[in-house]
């Protein structure tokens, strides 16, 4: 019987506050939300995948190796077309012989992309894997909409994640789907970054009650009639209101709805909307939850959870607060883009040959004398034996040697935008620790270290690895490795 | 081995002179180094010439030297161009000093120019940046700036140094470069505005790193059997070398030194037969504060740590024992980035041969240059010894 091993979430360091926003435009339009949860300027869909993505491995005490299906849900991806599981993938060390599913089009993606890793699961179609099969679940999204729009004002970020396999203590132990005929609640016209809405009050409320309504009463559960069984509803949640007005087509108390969603901390995350809701659900000790998606068109999916014993590892708890100025520089709404003048030249395949490096710190070991080279190419650093290298993975934990922080006016070309949406950045040699835990051999390598609000990087801090936009270079967004203080 | 002699030297004011062209500039660099020859050099006597530039800003990326040597009627030379990023111009000295010893050539032209200033900020910053190890090392958002902050701050925290210690550097530097006519930023600055200077890449900030100069600068080199046709004046290249290091920093044993430069340096001693204590003059390659720092140390003037106790005793200051970048170096002076290493030895032919004007020391008779590529990808160094004048 195929269960939920594991379950990981993630959310940005930096919130705004529903006052900051008010203070700058003389109302908020999210109602029910006190702040929303801001990606860095170096942060996306496919990043905050990854940060949930491998929590949500660890929770469930999983190898990246051990996965046989990637299945992701977002409203954002970097690119309308191109997929990017190949490179999450990637980041997060799963095979290449794997199904992959990309959903988006609407924020019932994400748990969408969980009905279909479970079909992957119950069909039992592969032959060699069948039910023995490992599924990667990811969530991830970044709603925007015009500065002055009631979906941007309530728009947050975050990325929950759940490993679907054989050894979970969870289970999923119903679903339904149900559709519904109502356009124009919510959509984003092609080419468009922001996303909007008629905003017809009554009409968007009954598309959201209707659907998630039928779907939620078409559970094998008796909601309405036994609900001290259920103990959270993470129900699709735009703002902070509409999730309560649902309660009573879905059969229960707001308690449970306000068990099951983040809202009111992260604003509206879109397709990860309602999984963020699961783990936080879960994360507080909750076992039976239903988790209810809702995506404009109109339509709902419903699952019900026992969540018993799920590991889970969250990282919900961002506490930097943005001014509105800094909130509009981090979103970019008011920086310039690439100034002219070129950026550093890397081709798109050469950056593609150093993918394992970038994306896993793949170093190598001189066969030789055993020094470790990366990336590993060329001469050993040590003994220069030329190309002679085994393959190894690092472990992503290091050490940092010397560090510089870019003021403005010391950014080249590509890296100002960054600059002028996030500030000043640190750029450090890191060295790396080698791949077992009573290795003496490092490598070193240079990388950015992420620091937020007034952290300070010294010489001799401890830095993890984590997955980051590096740059953006002939429209393709290059990803790589990044650093972040162990103590965070 | 034949003897190679620099029989003259000249170089344009380096500055900012957007409306100038790089052949403009060099041809006023090729007519300063004919004149300071004592009798005249007729274009049909090069047998040879090495022209160092980078290319900041595209300009004529490829046959720049016949670019040059052709726009001032060095017809039919043989001319290659060196790019050893901002070492190209020592490196053009040094493929000169080659040429003459293997008897290809009696007399050589090394020369070296960039224009850097007629570009928008933006551009020129992807130029500063392009010789830095580009996969890597440029994509943590580093130029070079960066990357010798990154060295400052293994040097802080390796040794007793801080960031007023570059200060002093700048404030030395300027001091130098207020009385050459050629300087860029011929002022002096206080200890002040070095140390509250805006940021650029901590610890350094705007007075700690070196401006981007217009300039080109163009030396004569001559075998030791044909210099009595030149001049009088005998200032020999006593010893040369030179070495390189991986282009990117994290890949290198140690991040406080640049060992390129100290490599560089043990070789074109021993060749010049040489200690660092015998030196009584020396250009070393400042394009940020700590480098001079490192250069100190990495050319024996003092022990690893030292460096900065030195320049606080005024050794390296003009009265001092070791006066170091009496030109103004690279700081004051300025770095037109292929001319750099050629301008190095323009001020030591002038400084031993009694040109230097108000920067005249007193009779110094060894000189060291010292030009270094990138971070210390490359490194060159040359000993100039002045024999006296021969009649």
């Amino acid at each position: 019987m195929t269960g939920v091993e594991g379950v990981g979430a993630y959310a940005p360091a930096y919130r705004i506050d529903a006052e900051t926003v008010a203070d700058a435009w003389g109302q908020f339009q999210a109602a029910g939300i006190s702040q929303t949860s801001v990606p860095d300027a170096n942060e996306d869909a496919l990043t905050m995948a990854y940060e949930a993505g491998t929590r949500a491995l660890a929770a469930a005490g999983r190898e990246g190796r051990e996965v046989d299906g990637l299945f992701l849900g977002t409203t954002t991806p970097s690119v309308e077309e191109e997929a990017l599981t190949p490179r999450l993938g990637s980041t997060l060390g799963l095979p290449t012989d794997i199904e992959t599913r990309q959903q988006t089009g609407s924020t019932r993606a994400g748990v969408d992309a969980l009905a279909a890793a479970l079909d992957a699961a119950s069909n039992d179609g592969r032959g060699t894997a069948g039910t023995e099969s490992v599924y990667l679940v990811v969530a991830s999204d970044a709603p925007r909409g015009a500065p002055d729009d009631r979906i941007e004002h309530a728009g947050g970020a975050g990325a929950a994640a759940l490993v679907i396999g054989p050894a979970g203590p969870g289970a999923v132990v119903d679903r339904a789907e149900r559709v519904s005929p109502r356009p124009g609640t919510r959509f984003r016209q092609r080419g468009s970054a922001e996303t909007t809405g008629l905003g017809i009050t009554e009409y968007d409320r009954d598309a959201f009650r209707e659907t998630v309504g039928a779907a939620a009463e078409a559970l094998d559960v008796e909601l309405g009639s036994d609900r001290s069984d259920v103990d959270a509803v993470a129900v699709q949640s735009p703002n902070g209101k509409l999730p309560y007005r649902a309660a009573g087509a879905i059969g229960v108390d707001t308690d449970a709805i306000r068990t099951g969603t983040t809202v009111h901390d992260l604003g509206d995350t879109g397709a990860a909307s309602p999984l963020l809701g699961l783990a936080s659900a879960l994360a507080d000790g909750n076992q039976n939850v239903v988790v209810i998606g809702f995506g404009s068109g109109a339509g709902a999916t419903a699952l019900l959870i026992d969540g018993e014993d799920v590991p889970v590892r969250t990282a919900l708890n961002g506490d930097q607060e943005l001014s509105y100025a800094e909130y509009l520089r981090i979103r970019g709404e008011i920086t310039t883009g690439e100034p002219e003048g070129g950026g550093a030249y890397v081709s798109v395949p050469s950056w593609t040959r150093t993918i394992p490096q970038r994306h896993r710190l793949v170093a190598g070991r001189c066969e030789e004398c055993g020094a470790l080279g990366f990336p590993p190419s060329g001469a050993c650093p040590r003994c220069g034996t030329l190309d002679e290298y085994d393959t190894v993975e690092l472990p992503g934990t290091g050490t940092v040697q010397a560090v510089t922080e870019i003021g403005q006016g010391g950014a080249p070309p590509e890296f100002t935008e960054e600059q002028a949406r996030s500030g000043p950045y640190v750029s450090a040699i890191v060295e790396l620790d080698g791949p077992a835990a009573d290795e003496t051999e490092t490598a070193s390598m240079p990388a950015q270290v992420i620091t937020v609000g007034d952290d300070a990087v010294e010489i001799g801090d401890g830095v993890m690895a984590t997955i980051r936009r590096i740059y953006t270079q002939e429209g393709v967004t290059r990803y790589g490795t990044k650093f972040r203080l162990s103590g965070d | 081995m034949r003897d190679v002699y620099v029989i003259g030297a000249g170089q344009t004011p380096y500055g900012a002179f957007p409306e100038r062209s790089y052949r403009d500039l060099f041809a006023e660099a090729y007519a300063e180094a004919r004149d300071a020859v004592d009798r005249p050099v007729d274009p049909a006597d090069v047998d040879e010439a090495v022209v160092g530039t980078l290319g900041v800003g595209g300009r004529q990326l490829g046959l720049p030297g016949p670019a040059v040597t052709e726009h001032v009627g060095l017809h039919g030379v043989p001319c290659s161009r060196i790019e050893n990023a901002c070492a190209a111009g020592g490196s053009a000295v040094r493929q000169g000093i080659q040429a003459i010893r293997s008897g290809h050539a009696d007399v050589v032209l090394a020369g070296g120019f960039e224009a850097m200033t007629d570009a928008s900020a933006d551009a020129t910053k992807y130029w500063l940046g392009v010789s830095g190890e580009t996969e890597w090392e440029r994509l943590t958002g580093t130029t070079f700036s960066g990357v010798y902050a990154q060295m400052a701050s293994a040097y802080f925290d390796a040794y007793d140094a801080s960031a007023d210690d570059l200060a002093h550097v700048a404030v030395k530097n300027h001091t130098n470069g207020s009385k050459n006519p050629k300087a860029h930023l011929d002022f002096e600055c206080s200890l002040e505005d070095a140390r509250d200077a805006p940021e650029v890449a901590a610890p350094l900030n705007l007075y700690h790193c070196c401006p981007t100069s217009d300039g080109a600068a163009v030396a004569f080199l001559a075998a030791g059997d044909v210099v009595d046709e030149y001049t009088d004046e005998r200032v020999r290249i006593a010893g040369a070398g030179a070495a390189s290091d991986h282009v990117g920093l994290a890949q290198r044993d140690r991040y406080t030194a640049i060992d390129a430069s100290e490599t560089a340096a043990e070789t074109a001693y021993d060749r010049a037969d040489v200690g660092p204590d015998d030196l009584d003059v020396a250009e070393v390659h400042d394009c940020f504060a700590i480098a001079e720092l490192l250069a100190y140390e990495d050319l024996g003037f003092c022990d690893r740590g030292e460096a900065a106790t030195l320049l606080r005793e005024g050794v390296t200051d003009p009265d001092g024992e070791l006066p170091v970048n009496t030109s103004g170096g690279l700081k004051s002076k300025g770095h037109p980035i292929g001319a750099t290493g050629v301008g190095q030895v323009v001020e030591l032919f002038e400084q031993l041969t009694g040109r230097a004007g108000d920067r005249q020391l007193d009779d110094p008779r060894l000189g060291l240059a010292h030009n270094v590529g990138g971070s210390g990808g490359a490194a060159v160094v040359h000993v100039f010894e002045q024999e006296g004048v021969v009649r």
